[in-house]
Parts: C-alpha cells; structure tokens; sequence
C-alpha cells in the first residue's frame, strides 16, 4: 500500500514537473504569435517593451530548437599547427622549410597528432628537434610535450579570440567548443549574412606596419622576375604545390567576373609569352605595377614560389593590394604590387583599441587604432626615423594602405583605409579587438541552413509527430481497447517527459531529434504490447483479471528490461560517437526509451490498479 | 481484435528454408556491394552539397545549363523537394565563393524566378576521414557492447546468436542500399551519418526482438531434455509471435510516417530503419532462434541460463 503510494506521488510529480517545464515554451510561442499578430511594427514593438522581462525570461527557458530548424552556421574550424609550430622555431634554413612541407603532407593524409608526424620526420631525416626547437640541451621528448602544451594554449586562445568576434559582431546564443587538438566547433543560429561571418571567423587578423622599398627597386625586381621566367620557360604551368588548386580556383572566378563585363582578358593559363610576369602584372600609365581581378589569386601564389622570392632583394616581398585601387578605369578593377620589408616594423600586438569611422573626407570608411604605451614609442620612432618614406598597413598579408609618412607620430594613433564599405571597417575593428589568432585557422565542415528550409522541416517535423501518435495510438486503441487508452495516456507522458527534459536542460530539439520521438512513439509502446500480450495469455489461460494483470506485469518485465537496455546502449554509443544533428538523434531516444520504463510499467499500472479498484475492468478490457 | 491467435507453425522445422533465403539475401548484397559498392554521402566522401530552391517550377536540364555556362563544376540532381535541386562539388575551404558563383550565374541566366540558397553542407577530407572513423567505432562497440549484455543475462550461445542476427540484419539492409543506390530520385540512399545512426537503431531493435523470443525460451527450457528443445522453441516462437509481429508493428508504423513526412534529409534514414525492422522481425523469428537450436543440438548438453522469472 505504501508503495502504491510512492507510485502515485512519483506519477504526480513528474507529470507536474514536465508540464512545469514546457510553459515557458508555450508562453515564448504565443508571445511570437501575439507579435506576429501586430498590423504595424510600432504596436508590436510597445507589446514587446512592455512585456519584455516576460518575454525574455520565456525564451530563456523555452524549448530551444536546433540550427536545422531555426535556420544558421554549423562550423568545424581546424587550427593550422604546422604553421604554429613553424612559427615557435628558431635558425629556420631550407632544410627545415623541406621537412616541413613533407610535415604538411603527412597531415594531410593522416588522422594522427600534428606533433607526432613532425617529431617522426624529423627523427626520419636524424636531426633533433633541438637543432630548431627551444634549448639545445632538451631532448626530442621534453620538446614534443613543449610543443603539445604550446598547440593546446594556442587552440584555447584561438577559441576565446573566435568567441570575442562573435561576441562583437552580435550573435544570440553562440555555441563555441573545442574538440581534440586542433578543432574550434562554432554553432551560430539565425545568422543572416553568412558570407560576412565566414570571413570574420577565418582570418588571422596579423595586422603589420611594413616599410616599403622604392619604387625602382620594385620595377628592377619584376624585370627579373620576368627575365627569369621567360628564360624557364615554368611561367604558368604547373608551380608547384599549392598552385595547382588556386589557378583552379583563379579560372573557376573567371566566368563570375566575367558576367559583368564579357571581354575577359586571357586567362593566367594561356601559356608562352616573351613576357610571361608582364601578361599578369601590367605598369600602368602612372608607372605603378597593378594586377587584375582574375589573375591576382595567381600572382599572389607565383611570388610565393620558392624560386621567385630568390630573386628578391634580401629581406622584402611581394605583395598585393587588399582592394582594388581606382586608377581612373572604371570598367575594370587592378590591384597594386606593392614591395615591402619582410620583417615588420610593429605588429598588431601592440593595438589596445580599433574604431571603424567614415574619414575625414567624408564617404570613405576607415579604422582608427591606437596603441599601448610600448608601441606608442615604437612608433614614434618609426616614423620619426622615415619621414617621406611609405609604410604599408598588411593585414593577413595583404596591404590595406601604404601613406607616405608626413610627420613624427607621437600619440600612437594610426588608420587603416582603402577599405570600401563601413560593414567592412566593422568588422575588421572587431577582429583587430579581439587580436591576431595564434595560428591561421580553416573551416574544415560547414553546415548551414537557410530560415526558409528550417520552417520547412518544422513543419514536416510536426506532421511526421501528430500522424505516427495517431496511427500508433488509434492501432492501440482499436487493438487492445480499453487497455489501449492506459498505454496512450503513458505515451502522451513519455512524449511530454522527452520534451520537457531536453527544456529543462537546455539542449535543442532538432530534426533528427523529432525522429527520435517519432521512433520512440513506435518503440514506447513496445512495453504494453509485452504486457498486454502477457496479459491475454495469462486470461486465456483461465487466471482472473486481477490476477492476469499481476502476473503479466512480472512476467513480461524481464523481456521489457533487456530489450530497452539493448536500444539504450546503441543510442548511447550512438552519442558517444556521433556529432552534432546524430547526437540530437542519441538524445531523444535515450531520454524517450528510458521514459517508457517509466511511463509503460509503471503509469500504465497504476491506472489498472485505479480501475481495477473501481471494478471497471473485465475479461474484455484487454480486447 | 487478435492477429496470430493461437499459431502452431513449425519453424524449427522449416529453418533450413530460412537459412536458405537469409544466405541468398546476403549474397545479392554482397555481390552488389562488391560489383556496384555504395554511394557514399559527404559526411564520408568529403565535398560540398548546396540546395537551391527556386519559387517556380524550373527543368533540371535549364538549371543545369546555366551551371554550365557560368563555369560551375559538379552534378546536378532533384531534391527530394517541391521546385529544389542539390548540386554536389568538390570540397572548398570557400563556400562563400561558391555561393557567390550560383547566385550570380542563376540570377543572370535564369532571370525571372527567384532563388534561394536553402542549405550549404561542406566537409572537408580530414573531418569525412573522422566521421568514418567513428561510425565505424560506434559500430564495433555496440555489437560488443550488446554480446556482453546479453551474453550475461542469457548464456553465450544465445548471445553470439543474437549478434549472428544483429550481423545479418544490418548487412542485409546494406546490400539493399547498395542494390537499389541511386535508383530512386526521391531518395538517393547515400551512406552517410545518419544511416550509421539507422544501423545502430536496427542493431538495438533487432536484438530486442530477439530477446523477447529469447525470454519467453528461457522461462520454459528450465529443467526440459535436450530431445524436447525442438517442440520447447517451436511453442515459444508461436506464443510469441503474436508481440513480436505487434511489437515491429507499431515501430514500423512510425517509421513509415517518418518516411512519408519527415522531408528529404531524413528520408533515407526511414528507410533503413524500415528495412532494418522488417528483416530484424524476421531474423529473431528465423536465424537467431534456430541457430541457437542447432548450437543446443550439435553441442549435446543441457542449457543452463541465467536470469529470468521471479514466480
């Protein structure tokens, strides 16, 4: 009697609890209707301010739903450690520089650490981390767990960095986690400009201050570039490594750009030429080398070419301009060559502030930084030293400005421009906020849904929800009649439990989730189908109701429990090993086939105790 | 209402025929997946997958073409819904340029109606090589997870049985998805994570069919000759049969009501799960059982099993 008790207190309490739960969600729907309702935006704008502590505290706890549904970003980014750990050795020669590009190789094609590969190769090639890593005196060992702490600082830095431009550009809700060794999870739901935010999170950010060779030096080293390459004859086929896939990419863009204006000029690839450098790079009629659209990506990597850089005077590169300059052509857009210091002359570091404005002359966007006190006097000194000479502004290793140096700058002020809108400046004061990640970053998956296909998986989410609790409920109904209404009560809780746990803990439903309860509907009366199978057996074979039911419920519980441990141990391993939208899967039937336990055992015998009680109950009640 | 109402078909005696048919389901599979193999998704091939939803009705063939003529590598198949088309490419870091490049050869080469990006999936190679990995991991332990469990509250002959079945449920339907890849439009049935997820549930629902004719075994084997196991696993698979077929019966009923409403990224997952129950109904009634007889039978000694009935 005591236990019969327990039961029917336990029922209460969970049936109270999950409903409890779930009215924030039904508050945080009907606010959404009520604003919908609205005819103008100022009505629906005073009912949100008025009702706003409501509101919010009604989403807070709501039922979130999952980026699939909502619409938004799921993003795998993977922190470049080879470039990390290129960046962390010392008297760096060719021969690392060769190891390491066998380094990027092995990374590619294999799933192990980072670390090991490069500590392999090395031992591979006889030489000691030492020689190039850290101190002297250490061992291999006590390097490759310097290293390790070193990639692990830099995937936490890069994930706090990440999760402070997301911060600033204004997600709600953001989702950031690390997994493993090199990979930052980031999960944005509802974001509309996709594009913007990708290229918020994937760039480095190394903001640089590169004084610029002259002018002559400049033009004498693309002379013997070209000089060079017409001489090999290697111009534009095959350079190697990481050309391949950018003239791909280059001739892939072709088509885009050349939408807007059909006579496109020769592609990068069209081979020989007396002048290959020249077919790319032209000297404009003000003397300044540019480059077009199209083949700008292609350049780029040609002055990256081992062989090319030989060419260059010590110390300098070759780089491009971030926007296109306005040389007076309108029709089409050039990039600048610029030639710059290859070691900076101050670095992002020393930024302790960014603001995006429209400059001085009124419609061009630009960023105002200034910086700490160390780098205020670095500065000073800098330009105090070059007056008359130019110095480049490179982020991310292209050149945003390069001005000619007026004055002495005592204040540590500096602007970024060029830039050509002032979302643009926005977002770079964001990211020079945040800081320069540790190490470049690439999104290695992407997963995006667009509002539009969310509504609609809601939508084929609910039907595939409302039509199998008909179907399973009505066979259950027309097959087991009044037994069957116990078991659809205890199914209607067990729906209810699943929601309101995944609300209470806050984690978000999604589609694969709702197939997850569809599952569990079908598999949740699986425990009365047993018992209720038992029962007639046990009717059939003369026994009294009371006595059916009893001997039903006991007998039919061992098969109940193995076959709802067997299902919850696939979908816990399923959990375990599955990502995202599998692991929403995992949840639900892991939260819906422990509810059945529950709710088919025990809700269901309490209610044929109640009317057994009330003698409601006959031979017939189980169909 | 009753379905199977006192049922009294031999199965044991017919299992031969079973076997017989397991062994040439299996074999077509096989020879499928050696001959033709399967389509992977790009959760496991690494790629980029983009559904593109216009607001009129459009040929694929049209869409196709301006594709083309913009320059835009990959292949063009229907989506699984109303006016969309998914476009598969090559994995780049870029999706936004990707994008780029679709809007503008449609909005240029398709004036007039309107479309949408609906939906950008991009895995690269590293993660593909990962999501296979752990696919293949979930697997592994929940089969050697399940032969634990039951071999601990069974015997160990049950549990390999159940295994054997869980074994010849799940290649069964992989050789179905190998047999009837890309011969549908509506669904491609391409392997990717959400049909490691099906296998799983096909693994735990397949044992639990199992384990109720198992269950109901055990409680009558006690204390029997090994000469009567025959009639012994005859009886209980009729007594049985009845919640087995019901048991399936409502899980394939939502099943199929996800296969109808649940839209096309689920599509494939339903159907496998579908498949998976039916053949799993099947093998717990034909394989598993059986092949436990036939084990009792050749061994020669008398089953001891643990757990079971309190009364």
């Amino acid at each position: 009697m005591k236990n019969k008790r327990f039961n029917l207190l336990l029922i209460a309490v969970v049936t109270i609890v999950s409903i409890w739960s779930l009215i924030p969600t039904w508050q945080d729907y009907s606010f959404t209707k009520q604003l919908n309702s609205f005819g103008t935006s100022r009505d629906s704008l005073s009912y949100a301010m008025s009702h706003r502590d409501d509101i919010e505290n009604a989403r807070q706890k709501s039922l979130k739903l999952g980026l699939d549904l909502k619409g938004g970003m799921h993003l795998v980014m993977e922190v470049d450690q080879v470039d990390l750990f290129e960046q962390k050795a010392w008297n760096k020669d060719a021969k690392f520089f060769s190891i390491m590009d066998t380094v990027r190789g092995d990374v590619a094609a294999s799933d192990a650490r980072v670390i090991d590969l490069l500590a392999s190769e090395f031992k591979k090639a006889n030489i000691p981390l030492s020689r190039y890593f850290y101190d002297i005196r250490n061992t291999d060992q006590e390097i490759v767990g310097k290293l390790q702490k070193e990639s692990e600082d830099a995937l936490n830095r890069a994930k706090e960095i990440i999760r402070n431009r997301i911060d600033q550009y204004g997600v709600a809700e953001p989702v950031i986690t690390t997994q493993g060794s090199r990979k930052i999870i980031i999960e944005l739901p509802g974001v509309s400009d996709e594009n913007r935010v990708r290229n918020l999170l994937k760039g480095t950010a190394k903001l640089e201050f590169r004084l610029l060779r002259e002018q002559e030096v400049l033009l004498r080293t693309l002379d013997r570039i070209n000089t060079y390459l017409a001489q090999n004859g290697t111009a534009m086929q095959a350079p190697p490594v990481k050309a391949d896939s950018s003239a791909a990419q280059a001739t892939a863009t072709v088509p885009a750009a050349g939408t807007a204006s059909p006579a496109t000029p020769a592609t990068p690839a069209a081979g020989q030429s007396s002048k290959p450098l020249y077919d790319l790079v032209a000297i404009n009629q003000y003397g300044i080398p540019v480059t077009s659209a199209h083949s700008k990506d292609f350049v780029s990597t040609l002055f990256h070419r081992a062989d090319i850089q030989a060419l260059l005077p010590p110390d300098t590169e070759l780089v491009i301009s971030a926007k296109p300059d306005d040389y007076g052509n309108k029709a089409e857009k050039f990039y600048t060559v610029y030639l710059v210091r290859k070691t900076p002359e101050l670095t992002g570091g020393v930024i302790t502030e960014a603001k995006a404005t429209f400059g001085s002359q009124g419609a061009q966007p630009e960023v105002l930084m200034s910086m700490n006190s160390e780098g205020t006097a670095k500065w000073a000194r800098i330009t105090g030293a070059n007056i008359g000479k130019r110095v480049a502004i490179v982020l991310d290793g292209v050149v945003y400005s390069a001005p000619v140096v007026q004055s002495k700058i005592p204040n540590g002020n500096s602007v970024i421009n060029g830039i050509e809108s002032i979302d643009e400046a926005k977002d770079l004061e964001i990211v020079l906020k945040a800081g320069a990640l540790p190490a470049p970053v690439r999104i290695t998956e992407e997963r995006t849904v667009g509002p539009s296909l969310g509504a609609d998986y809601i939508r084929a989410g609910m039907l595939s929800l409302l039509w199998s609790f008909v179907a399973v409920s009505g066979f259950m109904l027309v097959y087991y009649k009044k037994a069957g209404i116990a078991a659809n009560i205890a199914l209607v809780l067990n729906i209810l439990i699943v929601l309101s746990v995944l609300a209470g803990f806050n984690a978000s439903l999604s589609l694969p989730g709702i197939a997850g309860i569809v599952l569990t509907i079908g598999m949740a009366v699986d425990a009365n189908v047993l018992i209720y199978e038992r029962v007639r057996e046990e009717l059939a074979e003369g026994k009294t109701i009371t006595g059916a039911i009893s001997q039903g419920y006991d007998r039919a519980f061992s098969s109940i429990l193995d076959s709802h441990v067997t299902t919850l141990v696939a979908a816990f391993l399923l959990y375990t090993y599955g990502i995202g939208p599998i692991q929403g899967f995992a949840v639900t039937l892991m939260i819906g086939t422990s509810a059945s336990l529950f709710t088919a055992i025990v809700v269901t015998r309490e209610i044929f105790n109640a009317l057994l009680s009330k003698n409601l109950m006959s031979d017939k009640s189980f169909g | 209402m009753r379905i199977f109402h006192k049922t009294s078909f031999d199965f044991i005696g017919h299992r031969k025929i079973a076997y017989g048919i397991s062994v040439v389901l299996l074999l077509s599979g096989f020879i499928s997946l050696a001959v033709k193999g399967l389509n992977y998704g790009i959760d496991f091939r690494g790629g980029s997958e983009v559904v593109i939803r216009f607001q009129k009705d459009v040929d694929v063939s049209t869409v196709r073409g301006a594709f083309d003529a913009a320059g835009v590598s990959g292949s063009l198949k229907q989506y699984g819904m109303d006016r969309s088309f998914l476009l598969s490419t090559v994995f780049k870091g870029d999706t936004g340029g990707l994008k780029t490049l679709l809007d503008n050869a449609l909005t240029s080469r398709i004036p007039g109606n309107p479309h949408e990006v609906v939906r950008i999936d991009a895995v690269g190679p590293s993660i593909a090589a990962d999501l296979k990995w752990s696919a293949v991991k979930a697997l592994v332990a929940s089969l050697i997870a399940i032969l634990l469990y039951v071999g601990f509250r069974f015997e160990i002959k049950f549990a390999t049985a159940g295994v054997v079945a869980i074994f010849h449920d799940i290649l069964s339907v992989l050789g179905l998805f190998s047999i009837l890849g890309g011969m549908f439009e509506f669904m491609p049935l391409e392997m990717d994570q959400s049909i490691i997820a099906a296998f799983l549930t096909i693994a735990g629902y397949s044992i639990t069919d199992t384990v109720v004719v198992y269950d109901r075994i055990r409680e009558r084997i006690r204390g029997q000759k090994p000469s009567d196991y025959e009639r012994i696993f005859n009886d209980s698979m009729n007594q049985t049969l009845s919640r087995t077929v019901i048991t399936s019966g409502t899980v394939l009923l939502s099943v199929f009501v996800l296969f109808i409403f649940a839209g096309p990224a689920i599509r494939g997952f339903a159907f496998a799960v579908f498949m998976g129950i039916l053949v799993g109904t099947y093998s717990s009634i034909f394989v598993a059982a059986p092949l436990v007889y036939d084990w009792l039978r050749l061994s020669k000694s008398a089953v001891r099993l643990r757990g079971g009935q309190k009364s």
